[in-house]
């Protein structure tokens, strides 16, 4: 008990000191807690001693004046209902699965929306390597297209066609084998007349998905052409004007089985 | 009358409630948001047929005795305490100057000043304020009376008279 706590007697101010009990009898009194003859006493105690009947008054206008300071409390409460503890630890759990899952997705699909892949950029610098070699330009000429075809399937572990580009004017020189990211890749070296060189790069290892969209990557003067169809990634370079290298990589798109469609 | 509506219809009182104890509008209104959540999660505990406004201020007050205890630094007298950022009250009712009252009620510890609340402005029977604030009926009777004592010396003042005490001076704030 502090010494707040403790009863206040009254002073000089106040007049004599009541005891606690007295004082006890009046506060219970005028909060109706008092009942049968103890109140009936009680009330005529009040009623004959002045000093009582102005501490019940004092009493009174206090709880008038407490009342009076709390009175206005009209606007609406608003109360926001959070979930407990473990729901929140649910939707958190939630969340995470749905952020990862969201994670994956974005990393699933930003080669396509974003930067190329990486076996068009590698594709691009296959192309400016070998392209102006005159002597090793290939490791397998033209003329073993037999063997050069065998070979390549068992690399790229897929029965790999090679497009022919000769109504443009263009003609097969050979094809080697390069290695992509995480594994084989084939390019294929075509030349026209005028010397100008393709070449058509494929690759298996890194493609988990189908987009025969056909999109673009240029390099100074190289552009690329690429997609993807049917677990094989294609990837048509060349120096050749990027209209005229368009209209090649679109017939080789197709005559490689993906679908105009997409285009 | 469901667990919930009945418990909404309380709020603005279990809010005047704690609005009064603490002086302090965003304290009281943290207070009420956290003992209402507390309640509604708790809503199994809550026997029916007993006295849910009992219940409900009790989860209140423990809520703010356990917050007192984080905060004993805050001083009556200091400029900065909750109270004086509330509105000052103006007039005066049967005799009393409500701004010396305001500030009289602050100045009570806390005891006295939850037990005055409950039932001089709560309306609350003896016997339901023993159960809010966990004591018998006994004591609230007599830390009432006390507190009313105490109140009547720090207002300095019979009824009817109206000198400010040397004990009390006027604050003097627009």
């Amino acid at each position: 008990m502090t010494s707040q706590d403790r009863p206040f007697e009254g002073g000089d101010r106040m007049g004599p000191p009541k005891p606690d009990r007295d004082l006890q009898a009046l506060s219970a009194f005028i909060d109706d807690e008092l009942h049968g003859d103890e109140r009936d006493a009680v009330a005529e105690h009040i009623a004959s001693d002045p000093a009582s009947e102005a501490t019940v008054a004092a009493y009174r206008a206090q709880d008038n004046a407490l009342r009076a300071l709390f009175a206005d409390q009209s606007e609406p409460q608003v109360v926001r209902l959070r979930p407990r503890a473990r729901e929140r630890y649910l939707i958190a759990a939630c969340f995470l699965v749905v952020g990862v899952a969201c994670g994956f997705l974005m990393h699933m699909l930003l080669p396509a929306i974003g930067e190329s892949p990486r076996f068009a950029e590698r594709a691009d610098i296959a192309y400016a390597v070998y392209a102006p070699e005159q002597r090793h330009a290939v490791e397998v000429a033209a003329s073993q297209q037999d063997h050069l075809v065998t070979w390549l399937s068992k690399r790229l572990n897929r029965a790999v066609t090679i497009p022919s580009l000769a109504e443009y004017g263009f003609q097969l020189v050979g094809g080697r084998l390069l290695p992509d990211e995480e594994g084989p890749a084939a390019q294929f070296m075509y030349q026209n007349a005028a010397g100008e060189r393709l070449t058509l790069y494929m690759t298996t290892a890194t493609i988990r998905r189908n987009d025969s969209k056909i999109r673009t990557l240029k390099d100074g003067q190289r552009t690329t052409f690429y997609w993807a169809w049917d677990r094989v990634g294609y990837a048509l370079s060349g120096q050749i004007g990027q209209e005229k290298l368009q209209a090649i990589a679109y017939d080789t798109c197709k005559e490689l089985g993906g679908d105009p469609k997409n285009w | 009358m469901s667990f919930e509506s009945d418990l909404l219809a309380l709020l603005p009182q279990l809010r005047r409630y704690a609005r009064a104890l603490t002086g302090d509008r965003a304290w009281a209104d943290d207070l009420v948001q956290d003992a209402t959540e507390r309640a509604l999660n708790r809503a199994k505990s809550f026997h029916q047929g007993t006295n849910l406004r009992a219940w409900l201020f009790t989860i209140m007050r423990n809520l703010y005795i356990d917050q007192l205890r984080g905060r004993r630094d805050i001083a009556v007298d200091d400029e900065t305490a909750p109270w004086r950022q509330m509105a000052a009250p103006r007039g005066e009712v049967d005799g009393l100057v409500l701004r010396d009252v305001q500030r009289a009620l602050y100045c009570l510890p806390v005891e006295q000043r939850e037990v005055m609340l409950l039932v001089c402005v709560e309306e609350m029977s003896y016997q339901e304020a023993s159960v809010v604030l966990n004591v018998p009926t006994g004591t609230v009777m007599s830390r009432l009376s006390r507190a009313r004592e105490h109140m009547r010396v720090l207002l300095g003042e019979e009824p009817g008279r109206k000198t400010s005490p040397s004990s009390l001076k006027v604050v003097s704030r627009s």
